[in-house]
């Protein structure tokens, strides 16, 4: 058996027992074959990681399930907005224990002392999933930006709901409507700097430095 | 080179007065008298006959056994102990109250003696117990000696047997009894490793950890060959030197050879029925000293 099938188990166990190796090893009660007793310490080390690796396995394994779901309820949909507002939705259940969730994951690097990278990773894979959910086969030159905006828009949005989450929604549609708008002024700004580069390119060609 | 081993093999054992070995001698079949199935498996690089690896083994082991610290120490330049130390400490033995502990194939004593310090020196344990057992009672002898300089001699704590580990009886080791199962250095000395953790698997309660400390696949080209190098040349010779012994080293330095690399070894933990890590380092194995020595872990569950 792989560690993976007491993951699976033990995500239903983080909305009571939040992103803690006591979810882990609460898994074992709920196999097909409980267990009497949940897993010793050094069994979740074993399998899952020592100390705090342990939780961020959870953690990651939650996302991933997140993800897996998002895509199982909304599968054909073409709306942006009906996507990000179901993977908020899962978020509400164990919303109280997301805040340490993402500090576990900023701190899991053994040289800084807090990393954003996982973070932006979750929201990374969050946006690329919801755009495959949209368009499977699209084949557009703005893959990475278009990726890029909808990752910070759900990173806004999350953060929102984590202190306000009444209003996330709401917040979030504010971020779709305007992203029109920003999407296209950092287009601008792209298209007025290589002007502005190819001029003096050409300046500095006939003043023969180049 | 197998002849002179036939005849280790048979040279008389040296009286060993020890009360609590229990004799539960499997019936190693000897080349000479067993009815050979076909089957071969490795001895070092040879390939001999599976029901006479055991007896070829002792015969190491019984040569090996008295001066088997001192070769560790020369031949790892003292690294092994680091190995145990890290081993133990990543169990953390005692640390969520007492624990009953076996060490297979840990004659000397070594992993049991580290397992009863940590339970009493970082949790104030004094009720973790461990059984070690070993199919060789020479080294069991020279683990009993090593634990009379303890305060663990005449307790509960410690208990020596000797077993087969393929074949633990049944009358003395119970099903889902242990809460840890070690077995350091010893487990590709065995014939048959899925035997080994068959009864491993037989023998930990559930949700209880398997632990294995073993030599494994350098997998750095570089530092593969500079490990090659020393184990072929220095090690037999140290042997030869230290211990007067050439042929058993050789046999030691090969037998690491001949092991399973890190995912197959996984693989075979996983098909005896434990759960393990994800397939990679620091997963259902960690490296240790770029895969020198490697610890796998599985859960009975």
């Amino acid at each position: 058996m792989n560690s993976s099938k007491l993951l699976q188990l033990a995500i239903p166990l983080v909305k009571s027992h939040g992103f803690t190796r006591e979810a882990l090893a609460q898994s074992v009660l709920h196999l097909p074959k409980p267990h009497r007793e949940p897993l010793p310490d050094l069994s979740v080390t074993a399998l899952f990681g020592r100390g705090d690796d342990a939780r961020r396995t959870l953690v990651n394994a939650w996302l991933e399930d997140a993800r897996f779901r998002m895509k199982e309820d909304t599968s054909g949909s073409t709306s942006m907005r009906r996507v990000l507002h179901s993977r908020l939705k899962l978020n509400e259940p164990v919303l109280a224990h997301l805040p340490e969730a993402f500090a576990l994951l900023s701190t899991s690097s053994s040289v800084l002392p807090v990393d954003p990278l996982p973070l932006l990773k979750h929201t990374a894979l969050v946006a690329d999933q919801a755009c495959w959910i949209i368009e499977p086969h699209a084949q557009e030159m703005s893959w990475y930006t278009r990726r890029a905006s909808i990752s910070a828009m759900y990173l806004a949005a999350e953060l929102h709901q984590l202190t306000s989450p009444n209003t996330a929604e709401s917040f979030l549609d504010y971020l779709l409507q305007n992203s029109g708008a920003a999407e296209k002024a950092v287009q601008e700004v792209a298209l007025f700097g290589f002007y502005t580069f190819k001029s003096w390119k050409g300046i500095a060609k006939s003043s023969g430095v180049l | 080179m197998l002849p002179q081993l036939f005849q280790c093999a048979r040279r008389p054992h040296r009286q060993c007065i020890v009360p609590r070995l229990l004799r539960n001698t499997h019936d190693g079949a000897t080349p000479a008298s067993s009815k050979s199935s076909g089957r071969t498996t490795s001895f070092g690089f040879q390939t001999v006959p599976e029901e006479s690896k055991e007896s070829l083994v002792k015969g190491v082991f019984d040569n090996v056994a008295s001066k088997y610290d001192v070769m560790n120490d020369a031949s790892s330049f003292g690294v092994h102990r680091l190995w145990k130390d890290t081993f133990v400490s990543t169990l953390k033995p005692g640390r969520k109250g007492p624990m009953r502990c076996i060490d297979v194939a840990g004659g000397t004593g070594d992993i049991a003696l580290r397992i009863l310090d940590h339970a009493r020196e970082e949790y104030a344990d004094r009720e973790t117990t461990v059984e070690i057992v070993d199919i060789n009672a020479q080294m069991l002898g020279e683990g009993f000696k090593r634990f009379k300089k303890t305060m663990y001699h005449n307790t509960p704590q410690v208990s020596f047997h000797e077993a087969n580990a393929q074949e633990l009886p049944m009358s003395l080791f119970k099903d889902n009894t242990y809460d840890l199962y070690t077995i350091a250095f010893g487990i590709r000395n065995c014939t048959s490793i899925p035997a080994v953790l068959e009864e491993a698997y037989r023998v930990l309660k559930p949700g209880a950890t398997f632990a294995c400390l073993e030599f494994s696949k350098v997998n750095n080209p570089l530092m593969s060959r500079l490990y090659d190098q020393y184990s072929f040349s220095v090690i037999p010779l140290m042997g030869t030197i230290l211990a007067g012994d050439r042929e058993s080293y050789q046999y030691l330095v090969e037998s690491i050879r001949k092991f399973p690399s890190q995912p197959e070894f996984a693989q075979m933990i996983k098909d005896a029925g434990f759960a393990t890590g994800a397939p990679h380092d620091g997963g259902a194995w960690t490296d240790l000293w770029g895969g020198i020595a490697c610890i796998h872990t599985g859960v009975k569950v």
